[in-house]
């Protein structure tokens, strides 16, 4: 039961510089035991620039184990009709700190405390439609 | 234009149908659709025990720009991590083998990224793709 992640980064910004490729297998905190437990993926449609909840640490069905390995991964997909603005994204923010805009498009994978309160949220930076898909890993307490 | 991109395959089997994502972006300067990020700055750093560093400092001139950071905890010790935080916030652990990639709003010049070695000395390899940054005048 592994959970795995590849990430490609190729780029002309250097010349001589090609890409780089990390990988990894989720594991539990301290281990090379694979993480068991996960949110599922996920859609949440947004319309409006309000500040919502994307994870509710709290509100895990199976209550997560605070600050261990943890990883949440977001993508802004557009507004599923085939818009993908590059032009404008949404702020995600762990606890009202924020951590960056995700343009159309544009992912993340990031670890999290799951702490409850430390909740993700995130912030469109206009009222179109937008789409984030996301899923998290996560340990049981 | 220059042209950077970030691709992320994402597979698990723990839900009874297995989960793969396949998915890639270009990473884009803030605002536009058409100008690629074209600054970078990188490096692998042994991070001692019982400090907490600034791996990247936050500059007035990246507030509400488009920067993107790669983290690659390169330890060999399960046991080890790094805790990631941003402007005074833990945001996570990231163990030995463990990667992120995140967008990084420089919000103000105090939304630091900084980084604390637990267990042991830590190896991290990092990579930040951004844009504004000019050279500061040599003082002497």
């Amino acid at each position: 039961m592994a959970t795995t992640a590849q990430v490609t980064i190729t780029s002309d910004i250097l010349t001589g510089f090609s890409s780089v490729v990390k990988s990894m297998t989720l594991t539990k905190a301290g281990t090379t035991n694979d993480i068991t437990e996960t949110t599922g993926y996920s859609r949440r449609k947004l319309a409006s620039i309000t500040k919502v909840d994307l994870i509710t640490m709290a509100n895990e069905l199976v209550e997560p184990s605070d600050n261990t390995a943890a990883k949440v991964y977001i993508k802004n997909i557009g507004n599923s009709q085939g818009v993908i603005d590059k032009s404008v994204g949404v702020k995600v923010l762990i606890n009202s700190v924020e951590i960056g805009v995700l343009y159309g498009g544009d992912w993340l994978l990031m670890p999290v405390t799951v702490v409850d309160g430390e909740d993700i949220e995130v912030k469109p930076e206009t009222d179109d439609i937008v789409i984030l898909e996301y899923a998290m890993y996560y340990e049981e307490a | 234009m220059a042209t950077t991109t970030a691709a992320v395959t994402l597979s698990s089997d723990l839900m009874q149908d297995a989960l793969s994502v396949t998915t890639d972006t270009t990473l884009m300067k803030a605002g536009t659709t058409a100008d690629g990020l074209d600054q970078v700055k990188m490096g692998y750093n042994k991070i001692p025990t019982g400090t907490s560093f600034d791996l990247l400092d936050a500059t007035a001139a990246g507030v509400d720009k488009a920067a993107k950071v790669l983290i690659a905890n390169e330890s060999m010790d399960e046991t080890y991590y790094v805790t990631i935080v941003i402007d005074a916030k833990p945001i996570g652990r990231l163990y030995a083998g463990d990667w992120m990639f995140i967008p990084w709003n420089q919000d103000d010049a105090t939304h630091d990224l900084e980084i604390t070695a637990v267990n042991g000395t830590n190896n991290v390899t990092w990579m930040a793709f951004h844009e504004g940054e000019t050279l500061t005048t040599s003082a002497d």
